[in-house]
């Protein structure tokens, strides 16, 4: 199931090199082996996935990966894994049975929540389900006042009750939340300590222990949400240690994180939240790597997947991160790499309206039962069965040849959207590769549909994706757009061109680029511990202090990862606003820290976004945050074809494809003929086994050292 | 329509996104609270006729669709290239801005010596003067007491900013330079619609984007008809009544019949009260106006989610609002708490088009929205002024479905503030802030839970406000059957030997240990709770949000409590309860009833009628005589003691009787005035 050459190797070195990287999808389980000093570089390979046991599709596919490298399990250095098991059960509320020990008077923190509805124009709007019922959450006596200082404690006997009533929920875990709880976060461990002992039987996770950030609605959440998939996601890790164990795998196993890096198996055990986000996370990652080795300083990912489309910004090698994300309707605060859902995806469903209006999504034809070309049972017709009508997907070569397209299905379905939209009734299709042949110079109102169709769709996500910039003050026009996924490197240019990006670098294995993320990620954990007082020399002192409570705690975590942990490197910074400013400014922290250095570096940073400092008002310092990370392996690039060349590539074929209304013949390559230094123009098509490359007229294409294809626009 | 339908969809996508883009960029540059924590601004483009043809969709304010800028460019005069125009004047303005506080600016975009567009920006600012800092207080009874007024006029001229306005509006304000920075976020908006503006039109053509304006709004419009023909054809009256106005006990009225013909609606509020001397008021310039059809907005959006949003949505509907009316607010007017009377024509026009569209429409949601203010003395001088949450209650419960439990976004969807930041901020304990029980109003659906907040003052000399308090006399009715949410109170150390119990307050002092306790109302609930599913009103026992004996009185369903200790159904015990019929409640409670009772709507549109017959000077002041009058045959407290001390037959009779006279002299004495003036009233 791979392109690449394959060949037997002498298993070499005693010391064990090879690395994996995995990301768990829907459909398909991808593995990326890193094989350093091996001319093969890198090895892909596919998997079924097994969502009924998904450790076993992963084990399976390190047994042929590793079968087919010709390595043993001895020869496994790390693997490394990413997974969507516990954003699934959040999102379909599949967790455990769990509750929720909060401060009197706030039983209904989660019912209440930010108070927020999710729409403000939908009589019918209803608002998210909670994580814990009502009846599953216990009242207990025990409060820290702001400044820290307990307001209550519970005696003996309230804790008892308290035990008793949680021992009633017949839950399987709970979270305790105490107000103000992370200004000691010790209190609230031994509150948690003492009805611990009273339950033995009942795991207790203190949320100042999870993330001891300031808002209380939400640091309840990240911890709930941790118990909640905590049960499963140890049944899933015991489960592939099992299944590794059984293949001799001793190899340590690291999770790939949210916050692009990755952590130990037993780390995420302790904190599986940490990896709800770690699929697209890790795309992003292996984007920045990419963007790093070919000196590209801003970039734009482009994962174009089923039912959305991805993006992700990464300046100067570093991801950008957010700390206010939803997922399943709920926010988070742990700091994850920021991706943003920019609308359409390959299986996006293509209408008329009532009013003879053209849409595009939000219905998703998904995995199942997929476009109408697919032949699984779609009637409507998707994006996909566009780029198969106008011709940029040829059904004989599509995903090497494995799966059979029906273009008259498709061709058919879109007829039906054209007569919905006035553009007559015929079906006939406007491609080269599966139809009438020669260019007869007449549209059909199936060839208007699909590319009406197209432009419909690039139009949309353009516009998101322009204002998702815009919302950071960033200019497309300066950024390269990465494109992966499936369907991501078919889309890019039409989407480049809209939004005036002028260059686009396509990864060699763009399939199972979140595998390769993952094979490289960096060990990475953050930290954070709300202050919230006024900057003067006694909190520049409480900030020191506490900073140097996390780096402790930090690279104890950092010890405790195992054998792949390298040398730390830490990153300080401080939320911090004028006093009475209702929004922080996040402020990397100046070494040596001094109060001056401190206040200076926070006029700095609100002068370069307002315009303005303030030097008379008194500044306030919120929540410290710090991260530490370990570089993960140099991983190899992929394996590209010897020998640079300077002469035009001979074409496989040609094949007419309607673009933008015109029909044009453009010239079908295989990307895997193409060499370093040789360059094609558009319009034209680059066949790839798990994806196809447009390049439009205006375009060039061409494959740089690294083995990227790189398309600029002349 | 001019456009083919790849290119309107195209077209229409990045005019709604260049909206959206604008808003993003004034909340990147703004450092306004009201911008980053309660989202009170927005931007939107408008086409060359004024009316906004592309609006953001989950960003800003979304109530403001169906305004229009076309009076305030008209009131400016000649425009050129560079120009923005400032207002907050809700009176020269057309409506467009709608209390002072809401700053408007308006950009004409220009393409080849035309106008393609103009582009406007709204942010709440912190303080534009007037009697009370932040400039909102109820009891305002003068639009001159609440802040500067800015008619239409140029902020800038040319891409020359002017320094005469900006001196002026530095000196009227206590919040300058916050108004400033609000100011720069919004130009930065403008600027950006701008660019976007010239980039589509370089794409697509002058032509092909004008054409979108008029075809954007009419596909909208095509859509909300076809939205509002599938309701029900007739016509349909509902009144309803805010508490007071807070400076009387007067309850104030608001009346609306809906009628829908095969897609268009009209809306006539003939019936409804005269303005007040309060600042409740709505200047709606007689038109569809946004705070009067914020609910058929919300009915059209949530029958068609997909529709784009633009003045379209609002050409379907017409309106009759009298002029001098509350809901058609006459200068000088004040109006700063208009919004507590958008949440009553909210439920008005909830309450007819129910009547029209029963599957869809839910029951009264709870009706208020109060931030609660604590204003403290600061240790430097000066007063600490924190809002310790905005209280809002749940929505009301419809066909199939209960109503959401302490949440509504049915005026604003304002985000709560994190209890540990307010604590930090000022010196107050929150003690408890919960869903409130056995507040939901009973129903086969049930109505949402209120919400309790309490709080234990630890300074000295604290002052507490609570504007846009509501539905602490009239509930929120119940629809089909259903039963009315349960009032809100406001009490100052509950079960203490101080205990105070307060109707709508201006202010009140607190001392140190003080406790208040202020519960908001629960929603209506929908159809006959007897009804109701046992398994549904167990569920809500054992979340405690329906207690056992509510579950017997309200639902007919007995609980016990079963072997694992936790509650469990009596189903031969409910099957008891439940064969006798339930006691009769009016949907919108006895309070309601019994002035009903007094004040039937023949009765009552009579009154209202007579009062506007009147020169409008007079109105205010001969409502609250006639109604003083008719309360005083009547029981201390009428209607809020309906339930506990109810008024006598003798004792209505007599009300009824007073009413009756005091309306016929009045009556009698605008009959001898002039014609056109009665001819207004029933316009």
């Amino acid at each position: 199931m791979s392109a690449d050459p394959a060949g037997p190797v002498a298993p070499t070195a005693a010391t064990p090199r090879a690395r994996v990287g995995i990301d768990v999808g829907g459909t398909f389980t991808d593995f990326v082996l890193a094989l350093p000093g091996d001319p093969r570089g890198l090895l892909h390979h596919k998997e079924p996935s097994t969502p009924d046991d998904p450790a076993r599709a992963v084990a399976d596919g390190i047994a042929a990966v590793l079968g087919r490298a010709g390595l043993d399990a001895g020869d496994l250095a790390s693997i490394t894994h990413g997974t969507t098991i516990g954003l699934n059960a959040i999102i379909q509320r599949r967790g455990a049975r769990i509750a929720l020990v909060v401060t009197e008077g706030y039983r209904d923190i989660l019912e209440i929540g930010r108070s927020r509805m999710p729409s403000s124009f939908d009589l019918h709007a209803a608002k998210e389900e909670p994580l814990v019922p009502r009846d599953r959450i216990v009242e207990i006596p025990a409060r820290l006042g702001p400044d820290g200082r307990p307001v209550r404690t519970p005696s003996d006997a309230e804790l008892a009750r308290v035990a008793e009533e949680l021992a009633a929920t017949g839950a399987e875990a709970a979270a305790v939340l105490v107000l103000h709880g992370h200004t000691d976060p010790a209190f609230e461990a031994e509150v948690t300590a003492r009805l611990g002992a009273l339950l033995p039987q009942m795991p207790l996770t203190s949320s100042a222990a999870i993330w001891p950030e300031v808002r209380e609605f939400e640091r309840a959440l990240v911890t709930c949400l941790n118990v909640y998939i905590q049960p499963l996601m140890r049944r899933y890790f015991d489960r592939l240690e099992t299944l590794l164990d059984g293949l001799g795998v001793t190899a340590p196993v690291y999770i790939a994180a949210s916050n692009g890096g990755s952590l130990s198996l037993r780390s995420a055990v302790e904190r599986p939240i940490e990896t709800v986000l770690s699929g697209p996370a890790a795309g992003v990652t292996a984007a920045t790597r990419l963007g790093r080795a070919a000196g590209i300083s801003r970039l734009v990912t482009f994962d174009m997947g089923g039912t959305s489309s991805d993006i992700a910004v990464a300046v100067d090698g570093e991801p950008e991160f957010a700390t206010h994300t939803t997922i399943g309707g709920l926010p988070l605060i742990l700091p994850v790499v920021a991706v943003s859902a920019i609308g359409a995806g390959g299986g996006s469903v293509v209408r008329a309206d009532e009013h003879g209006v053209l849409k595009v999504g939000p219905e998703s034809a998904g995995a199942a039962p997929g476009p109408v070309a697919y032949g699984r049972g779609g009637t409507r017709p998707t994006v996909t069965d566009c780029y198969l009508h106008t011709g940029v997907i040829d059904p004989a070569t599509f995903l090497g040849g494995r799966m059979t397209l029906d273009a008259r299905a498709a061709a058919r379905a879109l007829g039906e959207v054209a007569t919905g939209l006035g553009f007559g009734s015929g079906s006939g299709s406007g491609s080269g590769a599966s139809g009438t042949g020669a260019d007869t110079g007449t549209s059909t109102g199936a060839d208007r549909a699909a590319d009406g169709a197209l432009r419909v769709a690039t139009a949309g996500m353009a516009v998101e994706l322009q204002k998702t910039l815009a919302g950071r003050g960033l200019d497309p026009a300066e950024f390269t757009l990465v494109p992966f996924g499936g369907a991501g490197p078919t889309h890019a240019a039409v989407l480049a061109e809209e939004v005036g990006i002028r260059e686009i670098v396509v990864p060699p294995t763009a399939a199972t680029f979140c595998a390769l993320g993952a094979v490289g990620a960096d060990l990475r954990r953050d930290f954070a511990r709300s202050l919230r007082r006024e900057l003067d020399d006694a909190s520049i002192a409480t900030l020191d202090t506490v900073l140097t409570g996390l780096e402790e705690q930090a690279r104890g975590w950092l010890a405790g990862q195992g054998p792949a942990a390298g040398a730390p490197e830490l990153s300080l910074a401080a939320d911090m606003s004028y006093r009475g400013q209702a929004y922080e400014l996040r402020v990397p922290l100046p070494a040596p820290l001094t109060q001056d250095a401190l206040r200076e570096a926070f006029h700095t940073e609100h002068e370069r976004l307002y315009g303005f400092r303030d030097t008379d008002a008194a500044i306030s310092l919120g929540t410290a945050r710090l991260a530490i990370s370990s570089a993960g392996p140099e991983i190899v690039p992929a394996a590209t074809p010897v020998g640079a060349r300077t002469e035009p590539p001979v074409p496989a074929g040609h094949r007419t494809v309607l673009l933008a209304g015109r029909r044009v013949t453009a010239e079908v390559h295989r990307r895997e003929a193409l060499r370093p230094g040789q360059s094609l123009p558009g319009p034209a098509v680059i066949e790839q086994d798990d994806t196809t490359v447009l390049v439009p007229p205006e375009w060039t294409a061409g494959v740089d050292p690294l083995g990227n294809l790189r398309l600029t626009r002349s | 329509m001019k456009l083919d339908p790849v290119t309107l969809e195209i077209i229409g996508n990045k005019l709604g996104a260049l909206t959206e883009e604008m808003c993003l960029t004034l909340q990147r540059t703004s450092r306004s609270l009201y911008v980053k924590e309660t989202a009170d601004f927005c931007c939107a483009l408008a086409g060359p006729d004024g009316r906004f043809t592309a609006y953001p969709r989950g960003i800003g304010v979304s109530g403001f669709v169906g305004l229009d800028v076309r009076t305030a460019v008209e009131h400016v005069g000649p425009l050129e290239p560079g120009d923005v125009i400032i207002t907050n004047d809700p009176y020269t303005s057309g409506g467009l801005a709608t209390h002072l506080p809401d700053i408007q600016l308006i950009e004409p975009y220009f393409h080849e010596g035309e106008i393609a567009g103009y582009g406007w920006a709204f942010i709440h600012c912190s303080d534009i003067g007037g009697r009370v800092p932040s400039s909102l207080a109820p009891t305002n009874h003068e639009i001159y007491q609440e802040g500067l007024r800015i008619p239409p006029v140029k902020l800038v001229r040319a891409g020359e900013p002017s320094r005469d306005i900006a001196a002026l509006l530095a000196a009227n304000s206590r919040t300058p330079e916050a108004n400033d920075g609000d100011l720069r976020a919004m130009l930065a908006a403008l600027r950006t619609g701008r660019e976007r503006l010239a980039r589509v039109i370089e794409r697509h053509g002058a032509a092909e984007v004008a054409a979108a304006h008029t075809d954007l709004v009419e596909y909208t419009a095509q859509k909300a008809r076809a939205a509002l023909a599938g309701l029900r054809d007739g016509t349909y009256r509902f009144t309803d009544y805010l508490d007071d106005d807070a400076v009387s006990s007067v309850p104030v009225r608001i009346s609306v019949a809906a009628t829908l013909d095969r897609g268009a609606l009209h809306l006539d509020f003939t019936g409804t009260d005269p303005q007040v001397a309060a600042a409740f008021n709505i200047a709606s310039h007689g038109r569809a106006h946004a705070w009067i059809t914020t609910r058929v907005l919300a009915l059209i959006c949530t029958l068609d989610p997909a529709i784009p949003l633009n003045g379209g949505l609002i050409r379907p509907v017409t309106v009759t609002a009298p002029e001098g009316s509350v809901v058609n607010a006459s200068a000088p007017a004040a109006v700063g708490i208009r919004h507590a009377t958008a949440s009553r024509v909210n439920d008005a026009l909830g309450g007819a088009l129910g009547l029209a569209a029963p599957e869809v429409m839910p029951a009264a949601s709870s009706g208020l929205v109060v931030p609660v203010v604590v204003a403290e003395n600061a240790p430097g001088g000066g007063q600490n002024v924190q809002v310790l949450e905005p209280m809002v209650g749940g929505t009301g419960a419809r066909e199939g479905a209960d109503g959401v439990d302490g949440r509504d976004s049915g005026i604003s969807n304002l985000a709560n503030n994190p209890v540990e930041t307010v604590e930090t901020e000022i010196g107050a304990e929150i003690v408890r802030y919960a869903l409130r029980p056995d507040s939901g109003g009973p129903g086969r659906w049930r109505g949402g839970c209120g919400l309790e907040l309490v709080f234990r003052i630890l300074g000295d000399d604290c002052r507490l406000l609570a504007r846009g308090l509501e539905r602490m006399r009239f509930r929120p009715w119940g629809a089909a059957s259903g039963g009315p949410g349960v009032p809100a109170e406001l009490v100052v150390n509950e079960g203490g030997d101080d205990e105070r119990r307060h109707q709508k307050i201006d202010m009140v002092t607190l001392r140190r240990g003080d406790t208040v306790t202020l519960r908001t109302s629960g929603a209506g609930g929908y159809g006959d709770p007897w009804t109701r599913d046992p398994e549904a009103v167990l569920d809500d026992v054992r979340r405690g949000l329906v207690t056992e004996r509510a579950a017997a009185r309200d639902y007919g369903v007995a609980i016990t409590t079963g072997a694992d200790g936790r509650p469990a159904p009596d189903g031969p015990a409910t099957t008891e309860l439940r064969r006798t019929p339930p006691p009769a409640t009016p949907g919108a409670g006895p309070e309601r009833a019994a002035w009903d009772t007094v004040h039937s709507t023949e009765a009552a549109d009579r009154l209202v009628a007579a009062l506007f017959g009147l020169p409008a000077a007079g109105r205010y002041a001969r409502r609250a005589a006639i109604h003083t009058a008719v309360l005083a045959e009547l029981p201390e407290g009428f209607p809020s003691t309906a339930r506990t001390a109810p008024a006598s037959e003798a004792q209505l009779t007599a009300a009824r009787t007073v009413l009756a006279r005091l309306t016929a002299e009045l009556e009698a004495e605008t009959r001898r005035s002039e014609a056109p003036v009665q001819a207004l009233s029933s316009k």
